[in-house]
């Protein structure tokens, strides 16, 4: 187990640099190619070589290997790698941090994620399972409609409606019945508030949860049949276990192996997700941040928000390739 | 290396509290078990009536086609049939005159590894993957005996020494997929033992391994068999094994016994054509050059099994009553019963 983490490690550390260096390179490239944005910066005033040379100064466009088309820029890549390690991700077009705006920016986001992911977890991952012990009865009906119907239902279209039924229409109900700074007041507002984000969170957080449960609660459903229809539970039937152990203990940990790649899956799909979830709901998160970087063309923004993305990205597949590992011995001697 | 019997305390002492047990009773019956599958194009009959016994010490061969019972009949002794789409349409099976059938589920459930166990084929697939080999052996004395985790990995060790895996202390933490195919089979065997069972139900025991391998398996099954005094039911296709270990054999076809008699009785002069064109269809070292020996034909869809006799279709002595009457398994000499219109002609006919 020790050496495969020791591996595993090493493999996402060199998996970074490249997908580091990647991001860089397609960078410069652009710049290398479109012209430098220092420029979209005067927008249509006349300006200096001297101005545009002070402007390329400031946000860090000013290395003469911009200006040769294929240049990895490897001097530009050191420096900003170099300032990276040290959480300096550059100045925006406003002229403020970077690092502040994203320190801002990630625990809406967080939140919003950490509860998606127990929805998912808990909900998607409970569901399956029992619709899968009471195979062919009413439950599971009722389970495999609900998913058919949340994947045919487009998830901003679903986030639209739940924003009027539940934020408006019960929203009202609550704040009129209990007061506007009520628990049920606060959990079903329309929007974000940043006095209360957990609870304010909690339906939009559910409502991101709900995009992608479907293929979750299904295979769990499917992975927990196959299984138990798999020799080793008829063995552990006939070793006499209650079929309490027997589901627990002999199927739901084997049945659980696919499905924990499913969740690593979805949390990466749930990051384009969450840029439509904040929007509606305004939340001030890294979704927001990174949609007006990329229509302002703020380029350090963007180019910020992306490596912690891939960052994210990839500490979230070590993780699931960890617990994988963990459930799944045969991983573990390969 | 013998094996100390270790019946702790009041022997495994379920069964003994149970309505109907008699200590001098046979060790397990089954009478006219039948085994039915709702399938979508219909019920299947997967067991139309078996009937055999089986005393203590004594190994008895079940043999058949795929198809013809022989594992249904296996599953529903140890009451692991898929309920639905499985259902046990009648008859009895009594353990010490305790009809099983009759038990209530958690009765059933105490029953299994404690008296009636079983060895499954294939083990890698019958082992689960994502658990230790002691943890797997352990469970059994944890759940059915409370002891701690310490002391059931100690009794899992014991275990693995007795079906001679070398270095068990070490191989008792490892994963069924470390094993070899032939120790992997041990580790089945380990676990059927666990508890001491007084029967022991070895399904294919040997099918997924090599020669030498298969060899090896069954002469610790025997053994341990014979050290325990166990009730052995041997379901096999392979029929030198059968000539090899078994006292007596039921030989099945379309979810009936169609034979059933001592192993080297049938060996000598079969009384049924089916188990003549078994044993005709065995390679034969000393017949070379030639085409093996094949029943032509398919066993019936169980779903539609024709009147008459289900095996007159591929019988060389089926006459017109073959087809409209079944023959009921009835004595023909001494100790030997087959289901044939023709059994006494089938024997003393001396076509091999």
């Amino acid at each position: 187990m020790g050496r495969y983490v020791i591996r595993r490690l090493l493999q996402a550390v060199l998996t970074l640099f490249f997908v580091l260096f990647l991001l860089h390179y397609l960078l410069s490239l652009a710049i290398q190619v479109n012209g430098n944005p220092a420029r979209t910066f005067f927008g249509d005033k006349p300006a200096t070589p001297e101005q545009i040379a002070a402007v390329e100064a400031k946000f860090g466009t000013d290395d003469p290997c911009l200006d040769r088309l294929g240049d990895p820029c490897l001097g530009m890549f050191q420096q900003r790698m170099a300032d990276w390690m040290t959480l300096d991700f550059g100045t925006n077009f406003d002229g403020y941090a970077v690092t502040d705006e994203i320190v801002r920016a990630v625990p809406p986001t967080l939140i919003l994620f950490a509860i998606s992911t127990s929805v998912w977890v808990l909900f998607g991952v409970t569901t399956g399972v029992l619709a899968a012990m009471k195979r062919g009865r009413f439950f599971d009906y009722l389970v495999r409609a609900g998913t058919t119907f949340t994947v045919a239902v487009p998830t901003f279209l679903l986030l639209v409606i739940t924003q009027q039924l539940v934020g408006v229409s019960l929203g009202n109900w609550a704040r009129d019945t209990f007061g506007r700074e009520s628990v049920l007041g606060i959990v079903f507002q329309p929007s974000y508030d940043d006095r209360y984000p957990f609870l304010s969170l909690l339906v939009p957080g559910i409502l991101l949860g709900a995009f992608g449960i479907a293929g979750i609660t299904r295979l769990s459903r499917t992975s927990m049949l196959e299984n138990l229809r798999a020799d080793f539970v008829r063995t552990a039937k006939a070793k006499g276990l209650t079929s309490r152990r027997v589901t627990i203990v002999h199927t739901l940990r084997n049945s659980l192996i696919p499905v924990i790649t499913l969740v690593g899956f979805t949390l990466a799909d749930a990051l384009g997700g969450t840029v439509i979830t904040e929007g509606i709901y305004s939340i001030p998160g890294m979704g927001g941040l990174a949609y007006n970087a990329t229509r302002e063309n703020d380029l350090p923004v963007v180019i910020a928000i992306v490596a912690i993305l891939s960052v994210c990205f990839m500490v979230v597949t070590l993780l699931i390739d960890l617990l994988y590992a963990v459930l799944d011995p045969r991983i573990r001697y390969e | 290396m013998t094996v100390e019997l270790d019946r702790q305390g009041s022997h495994n002492g379920y069964v003994e509290g149970l309505p109907g047990y008699r200590d001098d009773a046979p060790l397990l019956e089954v009478e006219d078990l039948q085994v039915e599958f709702h399938t979508r194009d219909g019920v299947a009959r997967a067991v139309n009536g078996v009937d055999f016994s089986l005393r203590a010490g004594e190994t008895l061969a079940v043999v058949g086609e795929s198809g013809s019972g022989k594992s249904v009949t296996a599953q529903a002794i140890m009451g692991i049939l898929e309920e639905p789409p499985a259902r046990v349409a009648g008859g009895e099976i009594r353990f010490r005159g305790v009809d099983l059938l009759k038990l209530s589920a958690e009765r059933r459930r105490r029953i299994r590894a404690n008296h009636v166990a079983m060895v499954f084929q294939d083990a890698l697939s019958a082992l689960n993957p994502v658990w230790t080999v002691g943890f797997q052996l352990g469970e059994l004395f944890r759940k059915h005996r409370g002891m701690s985790r310490k002391d059931a990995r100690r009794r899992a060790v014991e275990l693995l020494d007795m079906v001679r895996i070398p270095a068990a202390a070490q191989r008792v933490d490892e994963y069924p997929h470390q094993f070899s195919g032939g120790m992997r089979q041990r580790v089945m065997i380990a676990m059927a033992l666990a508890l001491d069972p007084e029967v022991l139900i070895a399904d294919e025991p040997t099918t997924a391994l090599d020669v030498t391998v298969q060899a090896q398996i069954m002469r610790l099954l025997s053994d341990i068999q014979a050290e325990r005094h166990m009730g052995l039911i041997l379901i096999t296709h392979d029929l030198g094994v059968v000539a090899d270990v078994a006292d007596d054999i039921t030989v099945m076809y379309a979810g009936r016994a169609v034979e059933q008699a001592n192993v080297r009785d049938t060996f000598a002069s079969p009384a049924h054509p089916y188990t003549k064109a078994l044993l005709r269809s065995i390679p034969r070292l000393d017949v070379k050059g030639q085409r093996l020996e094949v029943i032509a034909g398919l066993p019936p869809v169980l779903t539609d099994i024709p009147p008459g006799c289900a095996f007159a279709p591929r019988c060389g002595y089926a006459q017109d009553v073959c087809r409209t009457e079944r023959p009921p398994l009835s004595t023909v000499t001494a100790g030997r019963s087959a289901a044939c219109h023709f059994a006494s002609e089938v024997m003393t006919d001396d076509v091999n």
